[in-house]
């Protein structure tokens, strides 16, 4: 079972955004990079990201990046490690994270309103996957 | 377990003479935002008449129908002259949604419209309260956080949908005195846009244990009261309980989100000239349809809410039946649409209403497929 977030789980997620129909459908024409960056639940400073390259309702690439790699993305989705346990566990719903100040969503919002269902299915897409947290 | 949430609505005045609140305000300096037609009428009189001695006011009554941003604001320059340090909001959902955005430019004048969202702090209520005065008794604008605004980007027309808690208006006046004579075909859409309203935020994933008490008290002065307003439009009581329900409603769905009915209501409204209100009373029937296998306990409980003789063997025959008796109607024809322009706009219908956030939030999850389905269903042929 891949650890939360390593290279191994972010292989698996891309091939389960790959074979999500629904995800598929609500991003047919999305064009566009998104960044999932973990914060440290004290510090609140990165430790890690995942990047995604995602065109027309499926995953080109993804890549598992450290502290020390940075990369820029069209849209971020920021949150400490403890909040993100709970959203692929499907304990925090994506766009009421976001609401209630457990997550921040970063990058145009003329574009990210008109997908907030694909955005939604590609956070819950992460639960899916067997994850085991460090 | 409950998880963090809120439940925000303003602060209510209601029932006869309470526009005479306005009166007892801080604010010294009001900015009216209404419609044309109500500047044709003693509505922004009545309210100027009330405000506190020693007041100044400014009157903004361009707005027309489903107003886009440029027509919201077009007269910033000349608010931000004024200085207003209050926005009173004289009209339905266009002019509420207005005065929000108008809000909103008004404290942020470097910010694009697309930033009127809950993400950031916005400043502007430190800079400009909002008073809602609601003339329609149905979109409940007055009580929530979210705006309606239109935009085409010369291809497409849509209906955005913006938020901010920084909207939300810090006072909401309902004052029957602004409804007694609303006519006929205003005063059923805009109860069938609270009724369904109510319908949606009972039955949505987000539903709470607050906005659940409003949808039902708001079905039940809705229900209990509209087919009473019909045949007698002047009586006050049932007037002022319809007008008490919208709002209630409003407060629901604007702590716990609409469903698919507003998601499809806002595209068909994007693509043909059709009253808010008609628009989503057209689908829920066939939504309730396709929820009832999700949510069939909750939809039981709603059916209870309606009058003892309107209620048939389902939500689904009840709300038809109660539907078809005030006059809402119930396929596109009915609402004037021609069949086969509805047929040809198919895929933008489905492309609008899956970007709506209504979608996300309906009782049953949905798709573009099923979503096409419950279109094709109304077409009535």
């Amino acid at each position: 079972m891949p650890i939360f977030p390593s290279d191994e789980w972010v292989k698996e997620y891309v091939a389960k955004i790959n074979t999500n129909e629904k995800y598929a459908d609500a991003a047919s024409d999305w064009e566009g990079d998104f960044l999932f960056i973990i914060e440290d639940d004290s510090s609140k400073k990165p430790v890690a990201s995942i990047y995604l390259d995602l065109y027309h309702g499926k995953c080109r690439g993804g890549k598992f990046l450290d502290k020390s790699e940075g990369m820029q993305a069209a849209f971020s989705y920021i949150g400490p490690y403890r909040n993100w346990i709970r959203l692929i566990k499907r304990e925090i719903d994506p766009i009421q994270g976001v609401l209630t100040g457990k997550f921040k969503l970063k990058g145009p919002m003329m574009k990210i309103m008109r997908y907030t269902r694909a955005a939604k299915e590609l956070v819950n897409t992460a639960n899916q996957v067997e994850t085991e947290f460090k | 377990m409950i998880k963090l949430w809120f439940f925000r609505i303003p602060e209510i005045v209601y029932g006869e003479d309470s526009l005479s609140y306005l009166e007892s305000t801080r604010h010294r300096r009001f900015l009216i935002v209404t419609d044309r037609n109500i500047a044709r009428t003693d509505f922004p009189d009545l309210v100027m008449n009330n405000l506190p001695d020693a007041s100044s006011s400014m009157l903004f009554s361009d707005i027309g129908e489903e107003p886009a941003f440029d027509e919201m604001t077009k007269s910033i320059e000349r608010i931000r002259e004024f200085a207003p340090d209050c926005i009173i909001a004289l009209g339905g959902g266009s002019v509420m949604d207005s005065a929000k955005v108008i809000a909103f430019t008004y404290a942020n004048p470097a910010r694009q419209i697309y930033d009127l969202t809950p993400l950031e702090h916005l400043g502007i209520r430190e800079k400009v309260s909002i008073i809602a005065i609601p003339t329609t008794s149905g979109t409940g604008s007055e009580c929530s956080w979210a705006a309606v605004v239109s935009e085409s980007d010369g291809l497409t027309k849509r209906k955005m949908e913006l938020a901010s808690t920084e909207i939300l208006p810090e006072t909401a006046i309902l004052d029957p005195v602004f409804v007694r004579s609303l006519p006929l075909k205003q005063t059923v859409s805009t109860a069938v846009d609270a009724i369904v309203h109510a319908i949606e935020a009972y039955t949505s994933q987000w539903r709470n244990p607050y906005s659940d008490a409003m949808a039902i008290k708001a079905l039940q002065l809705i229900t209990g009261s509209i087919r009473s307003v019909i045949k007698d439009p002047l009586n006050i009581e049932f007037r002022n309980n319809v007008h008490i329900g919208a709002s209630m409603a409003g407060s629901a769905f604007s702590n716990s989100q609409i469903g698919l009915a507003h998601a499809m209501g806002h595209a068909l409204g994007s693509c043909f000239r059709i009253a808010h209100g008609y628009a989503v009373g057209l689908y829920i029937p066939e939504i309730i349809k396709y929820n009832s296998a999700a949510v069939p306990d909750l939809y039981r409980e709603i059916r209870n809410v309606f009058p003892a003789d309107a209620r048939k063997k389902d939500l689904y025959g009840t709300i038809r039946y109660f539907f078809e008796e005030i006059g809402q109607p119930l396929t596109i024809g009915e609402c004037g649409i021609d069949a086969s322009a509805y047929e040809s706009k198919m895929e933008t219908l489905v492309k609008l209403s899956m970007e709506s956030t209504g979608s996300l939030t309906n009782a049953r999850e949905s798709d573009s497929d099923s979503i096409r389905s419950i279109m094709l269903k109304v077409r009535g042929i």
